[in-house]
């Protein structure tokens, strides 16, 4: 399709002031009851906003001090963080700690003040399934790819792959394809969109992206866009801000994302957001919410849509850091 | 409010009066919250978590916030300090399978029965277990302990904990449930029973938490944690830890219920496809056999195409027969040891069927002329040979129609006409 964003309808404009205002308000809702009963996401929110906010050119309009010292407060000795202090640790949060930090350019402060990297890295290290490469999101066991792609994406941004059996991590990945090129939460389960990005991102990380039948994942990946521009999960459901995100980021890491229709994704994901009080929703018309804000920043940073940095589809975290801390 | 899904967006503006509501609304969870995390930081394990007001201090959190994945940590502690700490597997002389306690139905009279109020306030059996005075385990069996009444007394019963514990949390789950944390307690409960309770007693409880799913399934039926669990519950009754046997043919049976009652749900199409294997092993079908489920598969899925043409789980049902024809994994084979000659003509066969379903319906499928290419190669394949003149003519026909049907996928046609070779760019 032809034509670019700026010639969308005046509407149709990322409100790129209003997000950022959207994203400083997120901590100054304590006299909201949603505020309390969403603490154990603290951490994950903390990540998204400050996600979306590098994306959209503004990384200082959280106070970087104040940020550091919360995702210091939400470690445990174990090495892995909460998502709120006194919550228990997991490997959800404890990726985005290490996120957040490597976003700040203050990975240095888990040597200085913290646990130390290592004891990050063992925490998330010991939550291997030594017999099937599979990953537990804590001491409880729940295992699914989310968790994989946790683990791999946290050690290798801490530069300690070592830690952990990345061979048996990929064949268990392998065990979940299925004949549509898809993957599912485990062997056996239907392909859905948030797992191929887990298990695509996560061979990415691997360096075995050889392992994925592109064209075959790319046509089912392809079908997820329907009318109006959105894209689905699955098969026959609603589309939605975050599955086109995951969708999308997973036709880039296959270099397929051209599969798509580019303009109408974009029409798509600005025709989500609350164009007067920032923020975007998971469909037009819903109630906004951080993580459809930073999906949608992403996506539309993805799809070059001009004024954004750019975006690491594996890690969906700015290029730029990535670069660093990679040492690229 | 971090993430919502399908909640329309309102402005809310709210009155003195609702914001004092909210105030004292946020008093009352800080404070339950700032107890249960004061309590978490206490040393683990420890007495503290077997007292009966920490279980009740979690129902509370949780009735408010099913999301709190701490509070059903601490909740998994507290059972663990307590009425779980006892026991050790095997039957129990107190507690003789089948006799203690109703079956089946959802709503054991023992445990609190409605949404909030009583669940949350009615303190847990285990709240009348002393606490132990060990690490858990070493305690003795309160069969023996003279200050309870075996027969009577839930804290002694893990059976009867666990049902209490299920019941719980039954409204939550119901209220919400696309809440993984409610779903891995209750597994974690299930886990216990196969621990805990002798084999018999274990396997009503696992029977039991089928119904549920079953349950679910009907409410939502793309439930994904729901097909997911579906699976593991299964697999669970399947195994001798529960003295189970396979249930292939139950669950196959499930799908086609599924399927016939709403033809888009892919969840049950590929549940579906994923148990053929099995059960024709289990069967110990033959060559014949193998192909006469083929057959049966294939009518099946082209009677729910004849409903919903445009429907694409039905073509991903489709699709998935077609691949056991067309490639080389085994692991999906219905049908291994079928003649090249028989493969390739139930591939015309669907041909002649897909282009009869193209004319006999007004306007364009996309997805059957997808379906017609995937087929005229995988001939060509087949039979070992380079495509012909007219099907080379039939596949640029094909590939017209796809792009004036599907402008969105435009770069998926010109790739793909490069590769099958119909491009001039090649
Ligand atoms: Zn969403």
């Amino acid at each position: 399709m032809t034509g670019h964003a700026e010639k969308l309808p005046e509407e149709l404009k990322l409100v790129t002031a209003a997000h950022v205002k959207y994203i400083q308000s997120l901590d100054t809702k304590e006299d909201e009851y949603d505020y309390w009963l969403t603490e154990h996401l603290r951490l994950n929110g903390v990540y998204w906003g400050l996600n979306a906010l590098h994306l959209l050119g503004h990384p200082d309009a959280l106070p970087r001090d104040k940020t550091i010292e919360f995702v210091l407060s939400c470690q445990h000795p174990s090495g892995g963080f909460s998502a709120a202090p006194g919550h228990d640790a997991h490997m959800l949060p404890t990726l985005y700690a290490i996120q957040i930090l490597v976003m700040l350019d203050a990975l240095d402060v888990l040597e200085q003040r913290g646990a130390g990297k290592v004891q990050v890295g063992q925490f998330v290290a010991d939550l291997q399934n030594r017999a099937t490469g599979t990953f537990a999101g804590d001491e409880f066991g729940e295992e699914d790819t989310r968790f994989l792609y946790a683990a791999l994406n946290a050690l290798s941004l801490l530069g300690l792959l070592s830690l952990v059996d990345v061979d048996k991590a990929v064949e268990h990945v392998v065990s979940c394809v299925n004949f549509d090129g898809g993957y599912g939460v485990s062997p056996g389960a239907e392909s859905h969109a948030g797992q191929v990005f887990t298990c695509v991102a996560a061979l990415s990380i691997a360096g075995r992206l050889d392992l994925v039948d592109a064209d075959k994942l790319g046509r089912w990946l392809s079908e997820r866009q329907i009318a109006g521009g959105g894209l689905n999960g699955r098969p026959e459901k609603k589309e939605d801000v975050c599955y086109s995100w995951w969708v999308l980021s997973s036709l880039a890491m296959i270099g397929r994302t051209h599969w798509i229709d580019r303009e109408q994704l974009i029409g798509f994901i600005l025709r989500c957001q609350d164009s007067e009080l920032g923020g975007i929703a998971d469909r037009p018309g819903d109630m906004v919410d951080v993580w459809h804000t930073v999906f949608g920043v992403s996506g539309l940073s993805l799809l070059n849509y001009p004024g954004l940095e750019p975006v690491d589809p594996v890690y969906c975290m700015p290029k730029a850091s990535i670069d660093r801390v990679m040492g690229r | 409010m971090a993430s919502s899904h399908g909640v329309a967006r309102t402005i809310r503006i709210r009155t003195p009066a609702q914001r004092e509501a909210d105030k004292q609304k946020i008093a009352v969870y800080r404070d339950l919250d700032s107890r249960l995390l004061a309590l978490n930081a206490s040393p683990y394990p420890s007495p503290a978590f077997a007292d009966p007001s920490v279980l009740a201090l979690t129902a509370e959190v949780l009735s408010r916030n099913p999301e709190h994945y701490t509070a059903w940590n601490v909740r998994r502690r507290c059972l663990t300090c307590g009425s779980f700490s006892r026991h050790s597997p095997g039957p129990s002389p107190s507690a003789p399978p089948g006799t203690s306690w109703a079956p089946t139905t959802p709503s054991p009279s023992s445990a609190a029965s409605s949404p909030s109020s009583s669940a949350v306030t009615r303190p847990d059996p285990a709240s009348q277990c002393p606490p132990p005075s060990g690490p858990s385990g070493t305690r003795p069996d309160p069969a023996i302990d003279p200050a309870t009444d075996p027969a009577t007394d839930p804290a002694t019963d893990p059976d009867k904990t666990l049902r209490s514990e299920l019941q719980f949390t039954f409204p939550l789950i119901r209220a919400n449930p696309k809440c993984y944390w409610i779903w891995n307690y209750r597994l974690w409960l299930l886990q216990q029973a196969i621990n805990l309770l002798p084999a018999p007693v274990a396997r009503r409880i696992w029977e039991e938490e089928l119904g549920l799913v079953g349950m679910m399934l009907n409410k939502d039926q793309r439930n994904f944690h729901a097909w997911g669990y579906r699976r593991h519950v299964v697999s669970n009754l399947e195994s001798p830890a529960l003295a189970g046997a396979s249930m292939a043919e139950a669950e196959f049976a499930y799908t086609q219920q599924k399927i016939s009652s709403g033809l888009s749900n892919f969840s049950a199409w590929h549940y579906r496809g994923r148990l053929i294997p099995q059960l024709l092993t289990e069967r110990g079908a033959g060559d014949a056999e193998r192909r006469a489920f083929l057959d049966d598969e294939f009518s099946l899925i082209r009677r729910a195409l004849d409903v919903g043409p445009e429907d694409q789980s039905c073509w991903y049902y489709h699709q998935f027969l077609v691949s056991n024809i067309t490639s080389a994994s085994s692991r999906l084979a219905i049908a291994p040891n079928l003649p090249s000659a028989d493969e390739v003509s139930i591939l015309r066969h669907e041909v002649e069927y897909i282009k009869d379903l193209l004319e006999d319906y007004d306007e364009d499928i996309k997805l059957a002329f997808e379906a017609l290419i995937d087929h005229i190669l995988a001939i060509a394949r087949l039979e070992d040979r380079e495509t012909t003149a007219e099907e080379r003519g039939e596949l640029a026909t094909l590939l017209a129609k796809l792009r004036a049907s599907d402008p969105m996928r435009k770069g998926r046609w010109d790739a793909f006409e490069k590769d099958i070779g119909l491009s001039p760019s090649r």
